[in-house]
């Protein structure tokens, strides 16, 4: 293994970076592998930081910063341990080491240490294979704008367009924004003004939610079209207006590496049984690592794949299941990162036959979309019969053969997820599965199936302060049901909401903060499973 | 054979009775088949008409009781049209007479049987608004002012039966078939309202303020539900700002048909403006995406509306309808385009213009006649240009809204159309025999 | 022919609620009450709805009933339902001359809504009047008359001949009169007709061929009609071939069918100042002739001349899909041709209009929408080029787009010579300077005048089909004259005293449709048939030797007094 391990290290201002002054002062030797950024608190450092720094290479990442409670900003560095723990955690889903990121406390007169430290982990690297992943982080092709707008324009209708402006003002965020209009959008580009479109905001703004296309008289699918240009536009805007930093997205391009052999079934329960090839297929989703990247949340997300799972166990199937799935896409999808997503989608689709699965269930509604719409209208050759949970629940549910224990009293108001709903006109199949359980009484909020309200985010884009309106509105209409349980079918939904209540409300908590939980853990619970 | 001198009109609508009085008048022999238990048709659901402001009933009742005093003129009621065979010059056409129960020749009209009656039913003619009992004449100018039972919703109690004077009640009356020998036939079925529950996002059918254009001109009607009184059907209250919602379902690749529906604007207008005279301090706005002015007064009539009566034109067709469920007020969601604004606006009422789609029942009468029919359900003609009013089957004609979107107006030339049609080919047929 | 009875009147009156139209403002039995009050008022009673057939039914019995030989109905105007009253009279043998009119909807109800007290004071009052009238009414007899079984066909082009073969056809003898030396009209100049982009020519020239064909069509090329005169059923019509040979017809029933013209628009948007601007008719021309050379952009105007805030008030209907066809006839030849529409409100109402603007998108034709407050400029660009600029209305920005070839889209208006053809036939021209038909709802093609209809673009602008349908709907009002060969006439006409007349001859330099003329004694003598009932002549006589029919002096004067509550004898 004669590599030389490449290092990047973080090192904060004050402790670090002069401690490591010190070890040069005082002429002790280490070796030369690393690379040293200087930051002002080991606090600074984010987490795409690191990730990024991966994914481009990096084998082994360094993080110090002053002994807990030296911090010069005080408590700079205990947020820094929390953070890289949480990291570890990603590069251990990954089936990268988390022994490639290390954080040390280092002081200013710990010159020796800083040298020692150098040269542990050089050795400790040296051992390791070399990091796997060695990609550029994506230079895009050029593109002939003009052709490929054209192109989007004739698919998606646009230029049917009347301009009655129905669009925008059924958009969620138009209604909020003025100056966001999907109209004025589609008047720029048949105007030929599509440099405004492609270098402005206007195209991450939309929420791709298809309230509009629902609406729209001359059957413009302003989301698609949006997609389509998405893959022109600044990248340098999109990743400002990415909540989270682009990491998700960072994280399945990592999956897509072939070395990369990823960690992710720790959350399979005791005595679950799946196997290797089956006729139907469990894809699980990037669940796993959102459990880990939002834990303060404290959502318990992979309650949902062990729902799935005890459930299908329970009526006799033993689902096929992918120990390296990869992510399905749907971000880098939607965020006009096309080359990578077509890459992923065929390795995908390589993994899913070798499983001889004929039908793919997946309890994420963006999963779902991606699977069953777009790999089979991209990849042409896609022969598989993909399910929501939810319709393989209420297909069960018909058979009979879901038993439920006991009554559940509780009153639901179930929210409709955009991917599931408008999208791909699932609206009945959950309904009928939560009007089933025994003891449960349903009601609806007054938007609902093809008028629900998005949970205002999507590919973590926009995430801002028109996002949260429209979060805290739609969650004041669930409270006002009088439901006591808020049911969705999409973890990502839950995840936002979950976000806007833990910050600091303009309104009072009591109005918006409801008890939420996922269909399949909703059934799981009233078949005494969980 | 001899020529049949006498013609068929399926349709007692305006298109109809003008076909119908053009083809008596000049001593032919005509049949007006209707299957509702009155001629009249749209007209009479109107209160007023653009852009001269007649009162609709009151133009049109000389013209149904010109065609039910015209000796050439029979018109069968209550009937419909069932079979035909022949060709031009000799139809032999088969149409039922359903029994309404009531012996027309014995009926005087004098409404005691009503009175009495124990059933109320929506009154479909008030758009369900207003109720009617089971036995009932749809509106009080109707032609013929004969009393109908309505089989589906009668107890057999016999009450009616019992209290006519005339003893013109009869429930045990059977339907009656009525073979004629016609020379050409004139198809003037009309149009039905778009399900505007299709489009959910305006809540018709959920929100009890959101009322459809032929609801609204029956609660504006004298003879209407509320009397004429312009009233909110939650709670009774006059409103102060009303909203008109143009193009529902009209001018649609999805979600309803692709065509313009024509009278729409205009009739809006004329709603509006009605609306202006009864509550000067109620506020009309209507929100539109193209003004269709292209009719003969039609531009002048919509300037006066916004310069003369302030109804005010926004472009814009809303995104949606909420409704605040316990006042009953709603909330509506538009983008200005002219402003560049998306904002949202409290009113009372809310309108929404459906389209005006062929009937569905013109399937039927295609499949009898042999009449081809276009992708949305229009009878098609034989040349659009040259021949507007006939049809693929010679001695067939086709006249007003079942031919394609129209107005009153250009039903009624083309009803004239359609009768001269009617006139030259029986003529033509009649010189061409040799005896 | 009067009837030289001299009975007590017998009148009975009868007032409408017309629903709550009359009755909500109203106080309908209060004015019941008080018609029986009034001098020669034997029966009164008020319904729901007069015109309805229960209320024609009342009036029929209650004539019978009560023997009334007069009788009032208190409702809306004559204008709508009087020949229905008057028909239910007839029927229970009442003469309906002997039948009146009180307007207490229109002229009361309606205009004072917010004062029922004065209203009902007004409402008694104009009964009152009515009463006065009636009781000075006579029976009249209508003549009635012959119909020459020929028509009278103004303009040969499409709406001309299509009435002239369906009237043919039926038997009935055509003479059509065209202006110019071929049939065809505004057809022969268009290229493609929408939506079925038949050629023009070929469609018109299987009807020009039908036309000669026809053994009941004389057709007049190059011919203008100098004079009309007469009445329907009897029409004398002058007639003047290329400036030389005249003739004369004898036709039953006129149809006007005379077409439009093109606006042109001087002075606007660069118009005749700069050779790239064009209207959409020579664009038109140019796509015919094939003599389009190859534009980079063109960039078509809408309502140029048209929807204007004064004077050309209206919207001339076809302009919008004029455009569009056009513009996709040039992408058709020129696929590299950019081309813009600017328009106010896009007129695509038939039935596959709309797909027609799907068509343009698809083709990539770029509509930009500006308003009446900000329309575009056009001025001189570079090399020969036009630059306009326009305000878009939906950006809410200034857009300049750079063009070669602009096309400006006007409207059509009233040919020059309407108004000589509108005085000679006696019929009206409306606000717009089109003919001006007797109702625009219920009787579209038919002139107030009996017996003279109007089809076509002459009537309003319209397209190809919309005028085939015209001209085949005023063949079916002709025909129906025609058909029963005779008609009674209105007994509303002059009479004279020949006692009284001095033989002024003022009667008749005054009368419009020439009914008067002095005999061989030198005294006024009207030609009832001719007559139309004006009274100008009445109004004018200085010894009061002429006075109208069911309108006499003393019937109105009774009516001014019975309003100033003077006593009547």
């Amino acid at each position: 293994m004669a590599y030389e391990p490449k290092i990047v290290a973080f090192l904060c201002n004050w402790c670090s970076y002069a401690g490591a002054d010190l070890a040069g002062t005082s002429r002790i030797c280490y070796p030369p592998n690393v690379r040293a950024i200087r930051v002002m608190c080991s606090g600074r450092v984010d987490p795409a930081f690191v990730i990024t720094a991966f994914e481009t290479g990096a084998d082994g990442i360094l993080v110090t910063g002053c002994h807990p409670g030296d911090c010069h900003y005080v408590s700079g560095n205990l947020k820094a341990e929390k953070r890289m723990e949480n990291v570890k955690k990603l590069l251990g889903l990954l089936g990268l080491r988390p022994e490639r990121l290390r954080l040390e406390w280092i002081s200013t007169s710990e010159g020796e240490k800083f040298a020692e430290v150098v040269a542990d982990f050089t050795e400790q690297l040296r051992k390791m294979e070399p990091n796997p992943l060695r990609a550029e982080v994506n230079p895009r092709a050029p593109e002939n704008t003009k052709d490929v707008i054209s192109k989007a324009v004739k698919k998606t209708n646009v230029q049917y367009c009347l301009e009655c402006g129905k669009c925008s003002s059924s958009c969620p965020i138009s209604k909020l924004n003025d100056a966001y209009s999907p109209r004025r959008t589609v008047e720029k580009t048949l105007l030929g003004f599509e440099n405004r479109v492609l270098s402005g905001t206007d195209l991450w703004t939309c929420l791709t939610c298809f309230t509009c296309t629902e609406r729209c008289p001359s059957d413009v699918k302003f989301p698609e079209f949006v997609r389509a240009c998405r893959r022109l536009a600044s990248k340098e805007i999109m990743e400002e207006l990415c909540a989270h930093r682009g990491i998700p997205m960072a994280l399945s391009r990592i999956m897509m590496n072939p070395k990369i052999r990823q960690e992710r079934m720790g959350w399979l329960p005791n005595g679950a049984e799946i196997s290797s090839k089956n006729d139907l297929l469990y894809f699980v989703g990037c669940l796993p690592y959102f459990d880990v990247a939002f834990e303060d949340f404290n959502l318990n997300l992979l309650k949902i794949p062990q729902s799935v799972v005890k459930v299908l166990n329970k009526v006799g199937i033993k689902p096929a299941m992918l120990r390296n799935e990869k992510c399905c896409g749907h971000d880098l999808l939607w965020t006009g990162d096309v080359e990578n997503f077509e890459k992923l989608a065929k390795m995908n689709v390589a993994d899913f036959k070798k499983t001889g699965a004929t039908r793919i269930v997946t309890a994420c509604p963006e999963c779902y979309r991606t699977l069953q719409k777009d790999y089979a209208e991209r990849l042409g050759n896609f022969d598989f019969e993909v399910l929501h949970f939810s319709e393989l629940l209420s297909e069960l549910v018909d058979k009979g053969q879901i038993e439920f224990e006991g009554k559940l009293q509780r009153k639901v108001v179930y929210q409709d997820p955009c991917r599931l709903g408008r999208h791909m006109g699932v609206y009945e199949p959950p309904r009928k599965v939560i009007a089933s359980i025994p003891g449960v009484q349903m009601v609806e909020m007054g938007r609902n199936r093809e008028n629900a309200v998005c949970c205002g985010v999507n590919a973590w884009l926009s995430c801002n302060k028109y996002s949260k309106e429209v979060q805290i509105d739609r969650l004041m209409e669930a409270k006002a049901t009088g439901a006591d349980l808020l049911v969705t079918a999409c973890p990502k939904c839950q995840i936002h909401w979950k976000c806007v209540t833990s910050e600091k409300l303009p309104v009072n908590p009591e109005e918006v903060t409801m008890e939420m939980r996922d269909l399949s853990v909703l059934v799981a619970e009233a078949m005494h499973l969980t | 054979m001899e020529t049949s001198k006498s013609v068929l009109v399926i349709g007692g609508g305006i298109a109809g009775m003008q076909a119908s009085l053009d083809l008596a008048s000049r001593g032919l022999k005509v049949y007006l088949v209707e299957k509702t238990p009155s001629i009249g048709g749209r007209m009479s659901q109107l209160d007023k008409t653009f852009p001269t402001m007649d009162c609709s009933i009151c133009i049109l009742a000389p013209k149904m009781i010109e065609c039910f005093r015209h000796p050439n003129l029979t018109i069968l009621t209550y009937s419909e049209f069932q079979e035909v065979s022949g060709s031009a010059g000799n139809f032999m056409v088969k149409i039922l007479k359903k029994p309404r129960f009531v012996n027309e020749e014995k009926c005087t009209g004098c409404g005691v049987c009503a009175q009495h009656c124990p059933v109320e039913v929506p009154n479909e003619f008030d758009m369900g608004i207003g109720v009617r009992k089971a036995i009932y004449v749809p509106f009080p100018q109707a032609v013929p002012l004969k009393y109908t039972v309505d089989e589906e919703h009668c107890l057999k109690c016999g009450l009616c039966q019992k209290i006519c004077q005339a003893q013109a009640v009869d429930l045990n009356q059977k339907p009656e078939v009525v073979h004629l020998n016609v020379g050409a036939i004139v198809v003037a079925t009309g149009f039905e309202l778009f399900d505007v529950q299709r489009r959910s996002e305006y809540g018709y059918g959920k929100y009890k303020n959101v009322l459809i254009s032929l609801e609204f001109e029956r609660l504006l009607s004298a003879s209407g539900p509320t009397g004429g009184h312009l009233l909110r059907l939650s709670d009774g209250r006059i409103p102060k700002r009303i909203a008109f919602i143009q193009c529902v379902g009209s001018r649609s690749l999805k979600g309803g048909v692709s065509f313009c529906s024509n009278a729409c604007c205009m009739y809006a207008t004329k709603e509006a403006i009605l609306i202006r005279e009864h509550e000067p301090e109620c506020e009309v706005y209507i929100f539109y995406n193209e003004l269709k002015v292209f009719g003969k007064g039609f531009q002048d009539f919509i300037t006066g509306a916004q310069t003369h009566w302030g109804v005010k034109y926004i472009r814009a067709l809303p995104g949606e309808v909420v409704e605040d469920s316990k006042t009953g007020d709603l909330t509506l969601w538009y983008e200005d385009t002219i402003e560049n604004v998306t904002k949202s606006i409290k009113v009372d009422i809310v309108m929404l213009c459906p389209a005006l789609v062929p009937r569905a029942t013109n399937k039927e009468v295609s499949v009898i006649l042999g009449l081809e029919l276009d992708e949305h359900g229009f009878f098609k003609p034989k040349d659009f240009l040259f021949a507007p009013v006939d049809t693929n089957v010679p001695g067939v004609f086709i006249c007003g809204y079942c031919q394609g979107p129209k107005d009153i107006s250009e039903s009624v030339v083309q009803a004239s159309a359609a009768a001269a049609r009617a006139a030259e080919v029986i003529a033509l047929s009649a010189g061409k025999e040799v005896h | 022919m009067e009837h030289a009875e001299e009975e007590v009147p017998r009148i009975g009156v009868f007032i409408c609620h017309c629903g709550v139209n009359i009755g909500g403002v109203v106080n309908v039995p209060e004015v019941v009450k008080y018609a029986m009050t009034l001098p020669n008022v034997v029966y009164a009673e008020d319904n729901l709805y007069t015109c309805s057939s229960e209320g024609l039914s009342k009036i029929k019995e209650s004539i019978g009933k009560h023997n009334l030989n007069r009788v009032i109905v208190a409702s809306c105007t004559p204008r709508t339902h009087e020949p229905l009253f008057r028909a239910t009279c007839e029927e229970a043998g009442v003469n309906k001359y002997l039948f009146e009119m009180a307007n207490i909807r229109e002229h009361c109800s309606w205009a004072h809504m917010h004062e029922p007290d004065k209203a009902t004071e007004k409402a008694k009052d104009i009964v009152r009047m009515a009463v006065a009238k009636a009781r000075l009414l006579k029976p009249q007899d209508e003549p009635e008359i012959e119909v020459t079984p020929s028509a009278l066909v103004i303009g040969g082009g499409i709406s001309g001949m299509m009435s002239a073969i369906c009237l043919a056809d039926q038997g009935f003898k055509v003479y059509l009169v065209e202006k110019e030396p071929e049939l065809g009209g505004m057809l022969r100049h268009l290229h493609k007709l929408f939506p079925t982009m038949l050629n023009a020519s070929e469609g018109l020239n299987k009807i020009v061929e039908g036309v000669k064909q026809n053994k009941n069509i004389e057709v007049w090329p190059s011919t203008v009609v100098k004079q009309v005169k007469g009445f329907i059923g009897n029409f004398d019509v002058s007639v003047q071939r290329e400036n030389r040979e005249t003739a004369n017809f004898q036709v039953g029933t006129i149809i006007v069918a005379t077409g439009a013209d093109i606006f042109e628009p001087v002075g606007m948007y660069g118009y005749k100042k700069y050779d790239n601007v064009i209207t959409q008719f020579k664009l038109e021309q140019l796509l015919k002739d094939n003599q389009l050379k190859k534009p980079e952009r063109v960039v078509m105007i809408q309502c140029v001349g048209a929807r204007e805030e004064k004077g050309r008030t209206y919207c001339s209907r076809i302009c919008c899909m004029e455009a569009l066809k056009n513009a996709l006839l040039v992408r058709e030849l020129h696929p590299e041709t950019d081309v813009y529409i600017l328009f106010r409100d896009l007129q695509t109402y038939g039935r596959e209009y709309e797909e027609w603007r799907r068509m343009a998108q698809d083709k990539g034709v770029k509509f930009i929408k500006y308003n009446l407050e900000k329309p575009p400029e056009v001025v001189a660009g570079h090399d020969g080029k036009l630059t306009i600029d326009v305000y878009h209305a939906l950006l809410s920005e200034q857009v300049q787009i750079e063009s070669d070839l602009v096309v400006l889209s006007t409207p059509l208006v009233q040919r020059e010579d309407a108004k000589e053809l509108s005085q000679t036939l006696k019929v009206p021209l409306g606000p717009d300077g089109f003919f001006f038909e007797a109702h625009v709802k219920l009787r579209p093609i038919d002139f107030a005048t009996d017996g003279i209809y109007v089809c076509g673009t002459a009537h309003s602008p319209k397209d190809t089909a919309e005028s085939v349908s015209q001209a085949l709907g005023v063949a079916s009002r002709a025909s129906i004259p025609m058909a029963v060969k005779r008609l009674r006439t209105e007994a509303i006409t002059a009479m004279v005293d020949e006692s009284l007349c001095s033989g002024c001859g003022t009667c008749v330099k005054i009368c419009p449709y020439g009914a008067i003329e002095k005999d061989e004694k030198g005294v006024a003598r009207v030609t009832a048939v001719v007559c139309k009932g004006c009274g100008i002549c009445g109004a004018s006589c200085p010894e009061k030797a002429i006075t109208m029919r069911h309108f006499t002096d003393e019937q109105v004067v009774a009516q001014a007094f019975a309003a100033l509550g003077r006593a009547v004898a």
